[in-house]
């Protein structure tokens, strides 16, 4: 998953941002509005926590306006003073939930992951398709019932294909999501993932290769 | 400008109404003292006419103009007398003097020559070295075989009636100039002492300001009785937020120093406490949200628009709403009439946002939000059907002092400080169970107006 921190205290936000990767989140940190509104234009997230007290664009206008450039991936507020007039304003500017400072980073990684399913239209944490079931929560997937040992990059990409059902998603895209920004991007290495990701979840066979263009994730009915 | 002073605006204005004013009634005053000297002159000519055509006597005589005489006994003695002022002449139809009095003899009285119209006075003023005024008389005298013109000329000097208007204007012009220096003096008094309780509240609010003064004296006359109380509630309610914000801040610079003191100790451990460590940030962090939140709620404001309970419950439920998407909740909110209450919109969100969010929070599936006027209070009602608030819970929101601090639930912190704003507002606060088995909150505000 790729995300976007937009945060101006830098020890929250170094604090944030290792938290994430270390969860598995390709992470773009800015540090005021103005870097926030560049990475939200130019690149495509999964998900962005925004502080609202930003230098330079505030936070409610920073989500204003990326919402009315017709970015719509999920936006979690942070807000220090906690009053409803910040989160209502935060929340009506089309952010999707909110966070009072200080918080709890368990808290922070629950909305988040939370933020993420909804938007790909899973209600559960436990993402399920057939005898597939990925738990987001814990990490952990299984066929049938039986749990299935996964690498972490080869978690990611299943995961982000679930989130991304019955659509082409190309390497790119994948290595656009999985990775930090300037880590060398072989796409290779994606095709030897989901060459292992599919012989460990035999006989369920969801992920199609659409030749020369990518991956498709398809459901059941599908 | 110079008219930035409220007693220079009423100076200039009444004082100019009242010079236009004096002016116009100088006027015409006098105009008609001048007219009615003017027209006693003329009656005076008048007589002195009447009573020179009673004194003509015809002779009977065979040559024209040598047929009248005057009885001179009967003659106004001053028409005798030379240079009197007074003067009057008798000519016949071709413009010769019959007979002139012996008044006008030494003195050149330009009578008119030519005939007037028989039977009409004729008026004039006469301008030269000397003024006067001229009356004319013509009259048709008949005689056995023919008749004839006969002119009456009477003429004053203008000099006594000019004197008498003269003294007449100077006496009016004293007159007026004394009114209008006892009505300006008087407007003055009058103005002072009616903007001195003007003057009275800048000193006073100066005191204010300065701190040498808590609040408004009461003597203040009718017309500002409203604006000095409502002066009064501002300064009081600006001091009340002041005390309540060096509290908070006083109470949580002391709360905040003994959790620091036992992590600064902690930490010269060489393998500090974790669960010490975290419990301390965890007292900190409720210290910091509980005096936050009783320092910066405005209050009942004495300025402010009114707030309407109904749509801010809207909004605010439309947000929640949001943050809890993924939650099935079934929603309705309640506000067919408007509900105003005055104050600081932000409080009241405070209120129903703590109270519907804690609704989301705690229902199994269904919230229900209510608006409405019951007598004079503004209601909210927010019922879910989760849980329910325990009765010891209850008691621990309503029960003063020892409330926040022991309190580390978000349900607990958030009802508390609902309750703190709710009092704040001379509001109430009831909580019960609703009929789905969850909490009902029901909270009550004045209404505006």
């Amino acid at each position: 998953m790729r995300t976007l921190i937009v945060e101006d205290e830098a020890a929250l936000r170094e604090q944030l941002a290792t938290h994430l990767k270390n969860n598995g989140f390709a992470v773009d940190a800015a540090q005021d509005g103005e870097e926030g509104l560049y990475y939200g234009r130019e690149y495509d997230y999964d998900a962005a926590v925004i502080d609202l007290g930003l230098p330079k664009i505030d936070g409610i206008e920073l989500i204003d306006r990326l919402r009315r450039e017709k970015r719509s991936f999920p936006i979690l507020v942070l807000t220090a003073r906690g009053h409803w007039q910040d989160k209502v304003s935060g929340l009506e500017a089309g952010a999707d939930d909110y966070l009072t400072k200080p918080f709890q980073m368990e808290e922070l990684m629950a909305r988040l992951n939370a933020l993420i399913r909804r938007a790909a239209g899973y209600a559960s944490p436990v993402l399920a398709q057939g005898d597939l079931q990925l738990d987001t929560g814990k990490k952990e997937v299984r066929v049938a019932g039986d749990a299935v040992e996964l690498t972490a990059y080869e978690y990611k990409v299943l995961e982000y294909l679930m989130l991304n059902p019955d659509r082409v998603v190309s390497k790119s895209e994948l290595t656009d999501h999985l990775y930090e920004q300037d880590f060398d991007r072989d796409s290779n290495v994606i095709e030897v993932f989901v060459g292992r990701l599919r012989k460990k979840l035999n006989p369920i066979d969801f992920i199609r290769t659409v030749r020369g263009q990518g991956y498709r994730f398809v459901t059941q009915q599908g | 400008m110079f008219a930035n002073s409220i007693q220079k605006r009423l100076m200039i204005t009444t004082t100019l109404v009242l010079v236009v004013f004096l002016a116009l009634v100088g006027w015409v005053l006098d105009r008609s003292y001048t007219n009615s000297i003017v027209t006693s002159a003329e009656e005076q000519l008048r007589l002195v006419i009447y009573s020179l055509m009673g004194t003509v006597v015809d002779t009977g005589g065979e040559q024209e103009g040598e047929r009248l005489e005057f009885a001179p006994g009967l003659i106004e003695p001053r028409l005798m007398q030379p240079d009197s002022g007074l003067y009057a002449t008798v000519m016949d139809d071709h413009g010769e003097d019959i007979w002139v009095s012996p008044s006008a003899l030494t003195t050149g009285v330009a009578f008119p020559r030519r005939q007037s119209v028989p039977g009409l006075f004729q008026f004039h003023s006469v301008d030269g070295a000397v003024a006067r005024f001229v009356l004319s008389y013509t009259v048709i005298w008949e005689d056995v075989d023919s008749d004839y013109q006969v002119m009456f000329s009477a003429a004053t000097d203008q000099a006594p009636f000019r004197a008498t208007i003269a003294q007449f204007r100077r006496s009016l012009g004293l007159g007026f100039g004394a009114a209008v220096l006892v009505f300006v003096l008087s407007q003055l008094l009058a103005l002072r002492w009616g903007l001195m309780p003007l003057r009275t509240m800048a000193s006073e609010v100066e005191e204010l300001e300065s701190g040498e003064r808590e609040k408004l004296s009461d003597a203040y006359p009718l017309e500002l009785t409203g604006l000095a109380a409502n002066l009064d509630r501002f300064v009081l309610h600006e001091q009340r937020s002041r005390s309540r914000y060096r509290h908070a801040l006083e109470d949580l610079a002391h709360s905040l120093k003994t959790p620091l003191a036992v992590v600064r100790n902690a930490l010269l451990d060489s393998q500090p406490d974790k669960d010490l460590l975290s419990e301390q940030l965890q007292r900190m962090e409720t210290t910091v949200t509980h005096q936050l939140s009783k320092a910066t709620p405005s209050g009942p404001v004495v300025v402010g628009q009114a707030v309407e309970l109904g749509q801010l419950a809207q909004r605010l439920t439309r947000a929640v709403r949001k943050a809890y998407a993924e939650r099935d909740i079934q929603v309705e909110v309640a506000t067919p009439n408007p509900v105003l209450v005055r104050g600081d919109e932000r409080d009241f969100m405070e209120i129903l946002g703590n109270l519907i969010e804690n609704a989301f929070k705690y229902t199994r599936g269904s919230v229900r939000i209510e608006t409405f006027v019951e007598g004079d209070r503004g209601v909210a009602l927010i019922c879910d059907d989760g849980p329910g608030i325990p009765e010891n819970r209850r008691r621990e929101v309503f029960s003063r002092g020892h409330r926040l601090d022991e309190i580390e639930n978000g349900q607990g912190i958030g009802l508390a400080m609902v309750a703190e704003l709710v009092e704040l507002y001379q509001g109430d606060l009831a909580i019960d169970t609703a009929p789905a088995g969850g909490a009902a909150v029901r909270v009550a505000l004045p209404l505006a107006g």
